[in-house]
């Protein structure tokens, strides 16, 4: 009972204080300006594309791809922050296990991606009228607990870079914003050149927005069972790799001495 | 007068080299407009290259603003973390000479942010300004480099004593695109948001820069100019009592070096 209440309080205490959102302020920064402006700011320049009949398309993709607003930032920076703030030789100097240690990073992460994307649906109903009358509620709600759990599997692998890298939050922002371009988010994957859609059907994502743009159109759970399956993989390769990356990586980054370098 | 010069350019000199090889410069005015371009070339030429002027300058200016302003304000965030904070406050020098030195830095790396995006809009999407006026144009991007320098000089006391300042800002990094009129018109806004973009000195210099980079009928780009220079003389004005508050404020409360 003790060592659950140690592990809940760590996963608390890794979410707020590693993400630097300890205070009120940080949290409405970057969970209600940044998502309602990200919101704001496509649909606008999506309409200025293409006109106002594909607004909807817009305002969902983003909503969705909010969650890695916590999958990718708040789970790198919560291993990659242990080095800034100089508690890294500490962690890997515990004898914790270090698969709890590892999966736990991304724990408060994901449920806060989802509650991300619920908060951007919140938006996209209030500002653009969304009907989700004909939508497998259900369903949606599925896919948003895969693709927060999956690009919480890519921020784990990248996350580990930052054992031996001093600013991997950049990495971070690379990917968050690389996302809106390959994952079909504001335009179909379809539109970009063969080598890109390759990257596309190789992140997560993709398909989990897929899958949750036809639930909102009524499809049903047969339909996109081999998106979400194929999302599912996805997500387990990468945090797969991602925990293989951190256990190379702690041991190089102990030999190398790059633990404290900053 | 010329110990202030020389201090403000000791300020760039360092502060530049600083930016040469700090990752974050890099990632602010060379892939962040590349993303952006990215994004507005896929979705504006989806109908046509009509609105093409927005995806190759659109990135370019987002890259620009985040190194002038951002990275510029958050090396005073950067004093702090080096534990060289107080030392800026205390020295004789005034603040504002040292800040205009960082200011002037960040505002030459971040031009180079238009570089990647008009090759990546050429070579990637065939995309080019052909009815570009070149004087016209460079005046606009002079002004609205001013405008960038005005705000950045004026708000960037606020990252030396407000420690969530720069949390806050970035936040509202996509609403200033957009209020700003960086990568769509601002008469696409919602009419109530369209006065506070009004506001804003960049988005009459933008308004300018679209304008002389593309024909646009009945475009006043003088009158854009002025009041670009207007609203940036009210903010020079405003920040006079900011930096005497903030001045004071960072000896009163003695917590400049909280990080």
């Amino acid at each position: 009972m003790i060592q659950a209440t140690a592990f809940t309080r760590s996963l608390w205490l890794q979410y707020v204080a590693l993400f630097q959102w300890a205070t009120p302020l940080g949290y409405l920064a970057y969970k209600v300006l940044l998502p309602v402006s990200q919101i704001v700011f496509f649909v606008q320049l999506g309409v200025f594309a293409t006109g106002p009949s594909n607004a909807l398309y817009f305002a969902l993709g983003n909503s969705l791809q909010l969650t890695a607003n916590s999958g990718i930032f708040g789970v790198i920076a919560t291993v990659a922050n242990e080095r800034h703030l100089g508690t890294l030789p500490i962690l890997l100097g515990s004898p914790a296990n270090r698969l709890l240690t590892f999966v736990s990073r991304s724990f408060v992460n994901v449920l806060d991606g989802i509650l991300g994307v619920f908060f951007g649906l919140v938006v996209t109903v209030l500002l653009y009228r969304l009907d989700l009358r004909t939508a497998d509620l259900p369903l949606l709600a599925l896919c948003i607990v895969v693709i927060s759990m999956t690009t919480a599997g890519l921020g784990l692998l990248f996350g580990s870079v930052g054992l031996v890298m001093r600013d991997a939050i950049i990495v971070a922002n690379v990917v968050y914003y690389g996302l809106l371009i390959v994952c079909g988010v504001n335009f179909p994957v379809g539109r970009l050149p063969g080598v890109l859609q390759a990257v596309a059907y190789s992140l997560p994502l993709t398909r989990g927005v897929q899958a949750a743009r036809e639930a909102v159109a009524g499809a049903g759970i047969s339909q996109v069972a081999g998106l979400l399956a194929g999302e599912l993989l996805i997500g387990a390769i990468y945090a797969g790799l991602g925990y293989a990356l951190f256990r190379l990586l702690e041991g190089w980054s102990r030999r190398g001495g790059l633990q404290e370098a900053y | 007068m010329s110990s202030l010069v020389r201090a403000a350019w000791r300020s760039f000199e360092i502060s530049t080299r600083l930016r040469v090889v700090s990752p974050w410069a890099y990632l602010n005015w060379l892939v962040f407009p590349v993303i952006f371009a990215s994004l507005g070339l896929f979705m504006l030429t989806s109908s046509g290259f009509t609105r093409v002027a927005y995806g190759v300058l659109g990135g370019g200016i987002i890259g620009f603003w985040s190194v002038a302003y951002l990275d510029g304000g958050n090396s005073i965030q950067e004093e702090r973390w080096s534990g060289t904070l107080e030392q800026i406050f205390a020295v004789p020098t005034p603040l504002f000479v040292i800040v205009i030195g960082k200011i002037v830095g960040s505002l030459l790396v971040g031009l180079l942010a238009f570089l990647p995006t008009v090759a990546l809009a050429y070579f990637g999407f065939h995309a080019s300004l052909p009815a570009l006026d070149p004087l016209r144009f460079a005046v606009s991007l002079a002004v609205l480099s001013f405008s960038f320098f005005i705000i950045a000089v004026a708000l960037t006391p606020l990252f030396a004593v407000w420690r969530w300042a720069f949390t806050v800002l970035n936040g509202l990094e996509m609403a200033v695109y957009g209020l700003c009129g960086f990568m769509f018109p601002v008469t696409l806004l919602p009419g109530w948001l369209q006065p506070v973009s009004y506001l804003l000195s960049p988005t009459w210099a933008t308004r300018a820069l679209y304008a002389s980079a593309s024909p646009t009928a009945g475009a006043d780009v003088t009158g854009w100019w002025l009041i670009t220079f207007g609203l940036s003389a009210v903010y020079l004005a405003l920040s006079v009592f900011l930096y005497r508050f903030v001045e004071a404020k960072a000896r009163v409360s003695g917590e400049l070096a909280l990080a």
